[in-house]
């Protein structure tokens, strides 16, 4: 399965905001992930799509603006 | 006179974040004796691709006091434009804090902003029909950071519910606390469950992870919860834990 969703141009994660163990993989897979601002840090992975500044959060998932 | 002071849409994807510019922005102030800072609220805005925010569309606002508004309201204005990042379009709300005031047509353009896609010539129309003791301005780009300013500082002046910004760590060697002890130490006026439920007893805690506190019924609020028997302020991140469960 892929982790992005091309919609209109922007890579959407395709796991919406519950995947954990997968924003988690990817990010650490990811030279680009820098951790966002402490209150805005949503989960425990120090290292997590959901947590990284480069997210720009959806209605349903998020949009990574590095891809 | 005390105020609420409300930014919105300073930073950019590189730069620091709205809250934290917001502290320095005040801390500034303190120094060059303009005004006093309480603590920062954050609340929520509406997700929606109409909307230009950078990740995460939050607001935030502050309680602050100062002797002379004219001139606190003016190195605002500056501060934003000097320090405001590149490409972003920021806004600046500064609101008289008065019980005797009638905010409710302000707290209704703030729980839309939550919900609904707002423009700038709302917000311009909410403050103008606020009158006196409101202050609304843009400082770069579309301007359009008024939209979360005014939201974020009527949102507060309403006392509806958010995040106090910053987090509260577990003092070393120091794990059992009574909830009386911990509203002492840390300044919090009320406690609740994770349900909502107000909590008045006097409570055994354990305290060893960071939490966060809540600003809800314009109270500093302690969030407890009963993890596997053992009573302790919510930790401030486990969303990935109960997502394993």
């Amino acid at each position: 399965m892929t982790d992005w969703i091309k919609e209109n141009g922007k890579a959407v994660f395709a796991g919406g905001k519950g995947s954990f163990e997968d924003a988690a993989r990817v990010a650490s897979q990811c030279s680009c992930f820098s951790e966002d601002c402490e209150d805005e840090l949503v989960c425990d992975d120090a290292i997590s799509c959901y947590n990284c500044r480069y997210r720009r959060w959806t209605a349903t998932s998020f949009e990574c603006m590095k891809r | 006179m005390k105020l609420f002071v409300c930014i919105d849409d300073t930073d950019n994807y590189d730069s620091i974040g709205t809250g934290e510019l917001l502290e320095n922005m005040m801390g500034e102030a303190a120094i060059k004796g303009l005004a006093k800072a309480g603590f920062t609220v954050r609340y929520q805005l509406f997700i929606h691709d109409d909307i230009p925010y950078t990740s995460h569309n939050s607001s935030m606002c502050c309680a602050a006091e100062t002797n002379d508004r004219e001139t606190f309201t003016e190195f605002c204005q500056k501060y934003l434009e000097e320090n405001s990042a590149e490409g972003s379009d920021p806004g600046l709300c500064i609101l008289t804090d008065d019980s005797s005031l009638d905010y409710s047509a302000l707290i209704e353009f703030g729980k839309r902003a939550q919900c609904k896609v707002l423009t700038k010539e709302e917000a311009y129309k909410a403050a103008k029909e606020f009158g006196n003791g409101l202050h609304l301005s843009e400082h770069g780009g579309t301007g359009g950071g008024i939209i979360g300013a005014l939201a974020g500082a009527a949102l507060r002046a309403g006392k509806e519910e958010g995040r106090i910004k910053g987090k509260i760590q577990p003092l070393p060697n120091k794990p059992d606390w009574t909830t009386s002890e911990f509203a002492s130490v840390f300044g919090v006026q009320r406690f609740i469950d994770e349900d909502g439920n107000e909590i008045t007893d006097n409570l055994s805690i354990r305290f060893v992870h960071p939490t966060k506190l809540l600003y809800s019924k314009g109270l500093i609020t302690g969030v407890i919860i009963n993890e596997n028997g053992q009573l302790m302020p919510k930790p401030k991140i486990k969303k990935n834990k109960e997502k394993k469960q």
